[in-house]
């Protein structure tokens, strides 16, 4: 009895964690919108916090989330999966930094669910600015934003299994069908993560790629009304025409081109082996 | 811990320089650079936004002061980019997290960032091999090269998990092994789920003795010996029935984890369970997750491989070793731990003659003079016609447990008899001309020339190394103008799909030219390459080779993800997408690696349509009985040369 108990509360204990852990991450992230509610003496030493904060955070849902992944095909293909997700984004570097490292963070995350997904992005994040050898101040915020893409298609709708038609012409329709719509339902999704990436990723940097006394710049006395239309222009300008419509774009015809196949090549690698 | 690299350095510098600039346009543009009494550069017209953005103003008066200020206020986050970028340039991170990839709370991730690592030159090797294939398929379209490599990586980190989990990576607890009974199943039953089962079960196997498992491609060879190695009920979710006992321990609820300790397995293809970077660690990985000392580990790795007699390879990076090396240093690997049981899946799929044999006598040795229970799943039965003590066939759902005297060799490869060309015709059809391929230093093919006439059927042999599969991709893809002419044409000026009606090879890893997701959809992808009619090519010729009379019997198949095909019927279906194009000259590179007497005969029919078409094949094996049944001549390579003059089968 007691170790279903104590069992029962590590899980509740985990899910705590897990969801204060991205909570906080969130808050950090939006860090210049909190900034008028802190008294002013304390103003200073609220970028300092946020930046503090992210990497504990990785830190702890890494530990967290590590005991679950404790297993030979989960450390295996994590490993894999976060090489091919580096190797996509190196090579995009390249190729006029055409982002495709998407399309894999959501299919996976699809397959496996959301705690991979997340482990996916920042490994990946991990993986790629070690071997580009561009680690930074930026990078937890990537990986956490990463994370988050990966996770986020682990959390959509899953329909549940529908009686197939026992026909095999009409069978193979409906399957059609059902393919095609979870590509579209990923694609779509592609779109939404593709901006909302890009809108993360800008508003906590935003106060340090601008500066103070331009007409877009992040104001700590003004209301949040204008600071939040001051970062809707800079985000405009600064990502959301340019490169993250190229990553949305990207994304919707990577996950119509590739998608169906790598689903079937997740999903296999669940199944029995040939014999 | 420390070196230096000074391309991060240098992207940082740049990355700086960018984001001072780039303060200084968001200034000009948002109307922040006119500070100051300056004399004003530019006066540009300030324009107001409206709505929630009225607080906004857009371009004005520019200063140089005001540019100075914005370029001085980006300076402290420009400083610590560049910081950053000297850090990456000094410190070698990747040594810190290979350190925690053995013990601590991080052990899982730290492991998946090691793994990581040494995907990556895989991951390259992959992408030259998919992109060969693609061009022998004469595909362009992006899916065509993503979809095999992902595969491929795929499979390599189920084939890596596997070996892993057998060798004690993430063991709770360690579970004492009895020598006295390696294998006893009882009343024992395997199934996963529908379709495929083993059933009544019952073996018990000794100490010091050879096993060997038989039967047909799909019969379950390799799932049995998984039922012992517990992959199979642990690993690859099949069912057991029964009870299956492994030196002591109930398989059913212990994972192979648990009994790494006395259980080795040697896996199908043993290059994609290499889970370290020399030959060192990779001997000394079961020990080294189980946390034994460095120098313990140092002399038991010296120990086994004095043992094995490959000392020299010690120090080797994994992926400089030739198929017969690997495959011992997989031996060794599974036999550092002192086993009560050794289990091998197909020892010899992939090794030429001389390597086989040294493979069967280390074999050998183990079970008769190290008293350790060896058990092996094989097609090649003959090779160890004097050392097994057990033979256990499969057929159908039953197992038959054999004795040496009992058990009958299948028979040689029966070829349907050849259709006599009546006369040779005068004209080659192709002839090679002074043919040579360069790898970096080494000459893999020195100055090859031969002619083929129409209706040959020609085996190409030699060892491993020889240069056989450098020949055949030259010949299909070449380099130079003038060394290649097939039907009068110069294969190295023809485009795509001209190439593809002179010349067509399957590659000894054929599945890199697969990429849809069913067999139906790769067929109509190649019809739809050569233009053919619906329905009128690939799969009309898949379900011929296959031997079916009418394609609606092969529906069942169509339906199916290609790699879920058997060997055997993978490879049918790519020389159907091979011949579809009708080459006048077809190439296959070891046809009947891993394939069981049925799917030879299979294949050996296929070609034999293929060189009925008035066509010609050449292809490379190791197979004696395969090359002596088939073939109208047999060229010999070695060193690059093909060394004996042509003869003539009579």
């Amino acid at each position: 009895m007691t170790v279903i108990v104590s069992a029962r509360r590590s899980i509740r204990w985990k899910s705590w964690i897990l969801g204060g852990g991205n909570t906080l991450a969130a808050a950090a992230f939006a860090w210049p919108f909190f900034v008028g509610a802190v008294p002013a003496d304390a103003q200073m030493a609220v970028p300092i916090v946020a930046f503090a904060l992210i990497p504990a955070l990785i830190v702890a849902l890494a530990l967290t989330l590590d005991r679950e992944m404790y297993t030979a095909k989960t450390v295996a293909l994590l490993g894999v999966l976060s090489a091919v997700g580096a190797a996509v984004r190196i090579a995009g570097a390249g190729v006029g930094g055409v982002e495709a490292v998407f399309v894999l963070l959501i299919l996976a995350g699809r397959v496996y669910g959301a705690r991979f997904g997340f482990l996916l992005g920042l490994l990946t994040i991990a993986v790629s600015s070690l071997l580009w050898g561009g680690f930074g101040p930026w990078t937890p915020f990537q990986m956490f934003a990463c994370g988050w893409v990966g996770a986020g298609a682990g959390l959509l709708q899953r329909w549940p299994k529908a009686t197939p038609p026992t026909e095999p012409a009409r069978r193979a329709t409906a399957q059609r069908w059902r393919a095609s719509l979870e590509i579209a339902l990923l694609a779509a999704y592609g779109v939404v993560a593709s901006y909302l990436f890009g809108l993360l990723m800008n508003l906590w940097f935003w106060p340090f790629a601008v500066g103070s006394g331009t007409g877009i710049s992040y104001e700590a006395a003004a209301d949040p009304g204008q600071n939040l239309a001051s970062f809707a222009l800079y985000s405009l300008v600064t990502s959301t025409l340019t490169w993250d419509t190229v990553r949305a774009i990207t994304t919707v015809v990577g996950i119509a081109l590739v998608g169906p196949a790598v689903l079937a090549a997740l999903r296999r690698a669940r199944l029995n082996p040939r014999r | 811990m420390f070196r230096l690299r000074l391309a991060p350095l240098r992207a940082a510098v740049v990355l700086a320089v960018g984001f001072v600039l780039l303060r200084v346009v968001y200034r000009v543009v948002f109307g922040g650079a006119g500070v100051g009494l300056d004399p004003v550069l530019l006066d540009l017209p300030r324009l107001r936004l409206d709505g929630p953005f009225s607080h906004m103003t857009l371009f004005g008066p520019i200063t140089l002061l005001g540019l100075g200020n914005a370029a001085l206020s980006a300076l402290p986050v420009a400083a610590v980019i560049v910081f950053f970028g000297l850090l990456n340039a000094v410190i070698n991170v990747q040594s810190l997290f290979a350190r925690g990839a053995g013990r601590g709370p991080l052990r899982a991730i730290s492991r998946s960032l090691v793994i990581a690592w040494a995907t990556f030159p895989a991951l390259l090797e992959s992408v030259r091999r998919v992109r060969v294939a693609r061009a022998l398929r004469g595909e362009r379209s992006i899916a065509s090269l993503l979809v095999p490599v992902f595969e491929q990586t795929i499979e390599r980190a189920l084939a890596l998990a596997a070996s892993m989990e057998t060798r004690g990576f993430a063991a709770t607890r360690a579970v004492p092994g009895v020598c006295e009974a390696p294998v006893v199943l009882t009343g024992a039953g395997l199934s996963f789920g529908a379709g495929w089962h083993l059933d009544d079960l019952n073996v018990t196997l000794e100490p010091g003795t050879l096993t060997v498992i038989v039967g047909a491609t799909g019969s379950g060879k390799t799932s049995l010996l998984h039922s012992l190695s517990g992959l199979f009920q642990h690993f690859y979710d099949g069912v057991q029935t029964g009870r299956i006992d492994i030196a002591g321990a109930d398989r059913a609820s212990t994972p192979p984890r648990d009994t790494a300790g006395f259980v080795g397995l040697v896996a199908q293809n043993v290059r994609l369970g290499f889970a370290a970077e020399t030959v060192h660690d990779e001997i000394g990985f079961t020990l080294a997750v189980r946390g034994v000392a460095p120098p313990i580990v140092h002399a038991r790795v010296l120990e086994v491989a004095a043992r094995l007699k490959i000392e020299h390879l010690i120090s080797r990076p994994i992926e400089q070793l030739s198929a017969g090396e690997a495959s011992l240093v997989a031996i060794a690997a599974a036999l550092v731990n002192h086993p009560i049981l050794l289990l091998v899946d197909e020892p010899l799929a992939d090794l030429d003659q001389s390597a086989r044999a040294r493979v069967c006598t280390v074999l050998g040795q183990l079970a008769h003079e190290a008293g350790v229970c060896v058990v092996l799943a094989e097609h090649n039965t003959h090779e160890f016609a004097g050392t097994a003590d057990v033979w256990l066939q499969i057929r159908g759902s039953r197992l038959h447990q054999l004795s040496p005297a009992e058990f009958q060799f299948a028979d040689v490869l029966e070829i349907p008899a050849l259709k006599p060309i009546a006369t040779l015709p005068a004209v080659p059809l192709a002839s090679i001309r002074r043919l040579s391929v360069r790898h970096a230093a080494d000459l893999a093919v020195d100055d090859v020339s031969f002619e083929v006439r129409a209706g040959e059927l020609i085996a190409l042999r030699g060892s491993n190394g020889a240069g056989k599969s450098s020949l055949l991709r030259a010949i299909a893809l070449p380099t130079a103008a003038d060394t290649v002419i097939v039907a009068g044409h110069d294969v190295q000026t023809l485009k795509r799909r001209g190439r593809r009606r002179a010349v067509a090879l399957v590659p000894e890893n054929f599945d890199d030219l697969l990429f849809a997701i069913t067999v139906a959809e790769e067929c109509r992808r190649a019809d739809r390459g050569l233009q053919l009619p619906k329905f009128a090519g690939t799969a009309t010729l898949f379900a011929q080779l296959l031997g079916f009379d009418a394609t609606t019997d092969a529906a069942h198949l169509l339906e199916r993800h290609p790699r879920d095909l058997s060997a055997g019927e993978r490879l049918c279906l790519v020389i159907a997408i091979q011949l579809a194009a009708r080459p006048a000259l077809l190439l296959v590179d070891e046809p009947t690696r891993g394939l069981d007497q049925a799917a030879r005969a299979l294949v050996s029919a296929a070609l034999l349509t293929a060189a009925g078409h008035s066509a010609a094949v050449i292809f490379a094996t190791h197979d004696n009985n395969f090359a002596r049944g088939l073939a109208t001549r047999t060229l010999r390579m070695a060193a690059g040369r093909l060394s004996a003059p042509i003869e003539v089968l009579t």
